[in-house]
């Protein structure tokens, strides 16, 4: 049955409710039975009424009186007996009660319970996030803001009720529970229909694969965000199918190779993600020998790009031992990075970048210190492992600094709030550097640093208009959007980026015909969105951007044309 | 031999039997009908929903639905006849609403009663 709260109720309260029926029906047979006497000396028997109207009131011990004469002596020890009998039931009964409420595994139940109906009750879309960290505070912010639901599920209590605490002023269903139980899964509403994604970003990598196995196996049709920095774990994520790993190191090694290799592709990555604008100088790392502490996974994530750009490189790590070709060719030092002597041998006077990488946040910023004396002029990347510690590292005045926690929130939210813009931002980053400058020069000088990404699909809902007209066999080409209203002959700001179909993309689209189905992605000012918008669901408004004249109505309209 | 299900069967029946005991005889005559009988039949009555409880599977279900539904028919006849006895009088229309109020709940014993008996004996083979 459903109600399990209920029932558990009922079954705690067996014995007590036995106790209560009992004594009382004791004590009301015995006060009927025995006989008292009227006013007037004659002789009575309580009804059974006036009994159950007795007892009721004294074992509850509020006590009227002796009703509806005064007792005589046999029915007073009767009722001596009777008030030990009844408000001994009548009190356990109340304990038995109290303790059940209070009941942790009742307050788990109603608390699923309710967890379940709210649940059930969402009506959009929704994404289940796992754990509540920090980062998950973030992702679950910019949720709210491109308006998608969120399910939230913690193991510990104390967490959800801080996140209670804090909460964002929203109220969305969260539950204590263990998210690595098919169960709890389950009741967060992993098999509904609207239920998109899940995030589990845990940082024992091991639950991350088993919530994508889990989840690929109760509902296929839910996307999986894991995080994952240990390759096998990774490779048994992807083989889901489902699920899409989330590795902060590697998004940060590929960064710095799209900044060896065209900078102006980061500039738009920033963009997209909505870091910072166009007018950014493009970041151009200095050639040269690059020092690296650190060489765990985020090392060897380095390791690759450098190979493959053919960068001269160096690590230093105290506690993990690299292949003994490394050691041999010198590109391994086994000390521990803080320190002076280390650096100087490292090459730190002549090295060009220094990449502090450690899992130690002050440990990180220690070496940079230590660095900066000895070769001021050094390029300086740091690794910020938490968001806490933002303003000390803005203090220190590193040239690049990369937030792993930041990367994560980043990546999760764009896939899930905005797939189109993450979609084209995978395809930029497959394009060369020629391409990346001029789409920025472009974007900058048609409709400045900052512009919108605009996202409209050809469908009924968003852009009835076009869906109409290309049902009825016309064409419409793409650049139909661009045309200003207020006079056909100008052209609004408006750059077409992507065209996503099912079978093809078409990034930079001219002269294309729309197809229905069709996501496209423009890039425009504050005017060009508001006419996009009325081109995409206005009919007249889309003759005029068509043809250039007002479409004309009705008997007269046919008559004259 | 399981007690508790002694325990349990003897409180069913006992409940049935009670109240057949009060219905039994002429529907008119107050003076045929005990009204201990009946505050017999309502507290057995009351204590064998108590021990349905907790029983989730489909029979169990039913078997405490039919005893709610006596105790429902037998708490109603109670009522009433407190009702007449202290507002107006007893007179034979009220006395054969009580009576067939509790035929009521006779007729749910039975239906609980033949119930628990045919699980039993699907339980035995």
């Amino acid at each position: 049955m459903r109600n399990n709260a209920f029932w558990l109720i009922l079954q705690k309260l067996r014995t007590p409710l036995l106790v209560i029926i009992v004594t009382y029906s004791i004590a009301i047979l015995g006060m009927v039975l025995i006989p008292g006497m009227d006013d007037n000396g004659q002789v009575y028997h309580l009804t059974f009424f006036d009994a159950f109207y007795f007892v009721s009131y004294m074992a509850s011990t509020i006590g009227f009186g002796e009703a509806p004469f005064a007792f005589t002596y046999e029915q007073k020890i009767w009722v001596s007996i009777c008030i030990y009998l009844t408000v001994v039931g009548w009190f356990y009964g109340i304990g038995a009660l109290v303790s059940v409420l209070t009941n942790e595994t009742l307050k788990r139940e109603l608390m699923r319970s309710t967890f379940r109906k709210k649940v059930l009750r969402i009506q959009d879309n929704f994404v289940i996030v796992l754990g509540y960290s920090q980062i998950n505070a973030e992702i679950i912010k910019k949720f709210h803001k491109a308006h998608i639901e969120v399910v939230l599920i913690d193991k510990s209590e104390e967490r959800i009720n801080h996140f209670l605490l804090e909460s964002l002023s929203v109220d969305i269903p969260m539950m204590v529970g263990d998210g690595l139980l098919t169960d709890t899964l389950i009741d967060a509403g992993i098999k509904l229909d609207n239920c998109k994604a899940i995030v589990s970003l845990f940082a024992d990598e091991e639950k991350n694969l088993r919530i994508s196995i889990l989840t690929r196996f109760l509902n296929k049709r839910v996307k999986v965000l894991a995080k994952s920095t240990n390759q096998d774990i990774s490779h048994s994520i992807i083989d889901t199918d489902i699920a899409k790993v989330i590795n902060p190191f590697e998004v940060f090694a590929k960064r710095l190779d799209v900044a060896i290799n065209s900078p102006h592709l980061l500039i738009l990555e920033n963009w997209i993600y909505g870091n910072s604008d166009l007018s950014d100088k493009a970041l151009f790392l200095p050639d040269g020998k690059y020092i690296v502490c650190g060489y765990g996974r985020f090392g060897k994530a380095l390791q690759e790009k450098f190979e493959k750009n053919d960068i001269p490189y160096i690590f230093i790590d105290e506690k993990r031992i690299a292949p003994k070709k490394m050691i041999e060719s010198g590109t391994f030092i086994r000390a521990n990075p803080d320190n002076k002597d280390i650096l100087i041998e490292a090459g730190i006077q002549e090295a060009s970048c220094l990449i502090v990488g450690t899992k130690n946040d002050i440990d990180n910023l220690s070496i940079m210190i230590t660095a900066r004396k000895i070769n001021p002029d050094i390029y300086l990347i740091a690794r910020e492992n938490t968001m806490q510690e933002v303003s000390i590292f803005q203090e220190a005045k590193i040239d690049w600094i990369f937030i792993i926690e930041q990367i994560m929130v980043n990546k999760t939210s764009l896939a899930i709030t905005k797939p189109l813009k993450h979609h084209f931002l995978n395809l930029l980053l497959k394009e060369s550097e020629h391409l990346a400058n001029s789409l920025v020069k472009l974007l900058r000088s048609n409709i400045g640093d900052k512009p919108i990404l605009k996202h409209l699909a050809i469908n009924k809902e968003e852009s009835y208009a076009i869906y109409h007209e290309i049902k009825q066999g016309q064409e419409v080409k793409i650049e139909v959007l661009q045309h200003s209203l207020s006079n056909w002959q100008e052209i609004n700001n408006v750059i077409p980026l992507l065209i996503k179909r099912k079978d093809e993309d078409i990034l930079l689209p001219k002269d294309i015909t729309l197809q229905i189905g069709d996501e496209l992605l423009l890039a425009c000012d504050k005017e060009g969105r508001e006419e996009i918008e009325l081109i995409a669901s206005n009919i007249y408004e889309l003759h005029y951007a068509k043809y250039g004249k007002e479409k004309k109505v009705g008997i007269l309209g046919k008559f004259f044309s | 031999m399981n007690l508790q299900k002694v325990i349990a069967g003897f409180f069913f029946i006992l409940a049935m039997t009670l109240n057949f005991g009060f219905v039994y005889g002429d529907i008119t005559h107050p003076e045929l009908h005990n009204v201990y009988e009946l505050f017999a039949a309502l507290v057995v009555s009351l204590i064998s929903t108590v021990l349905k409880i907790g029983d989730k599977t489909q029979l169990g279900s039913v078997l405490l639905a039919s005893s709610l539904v006596a105790d429902i028919q037998l708490i109603a006849a109670v009522t009433v006849w407190t009702i007449t006895e202290y507002v107006s009088v007893v007179n034979p229309e009220a006395f054969s609403t009580i009576i067939s109020l509790s035929g009521g709940a006779l007729l749910a014993n039975i239906v609980s009663v033949v119930l628990y008996i045919g699980e039993t004996l699907k339980s035995k083979r």
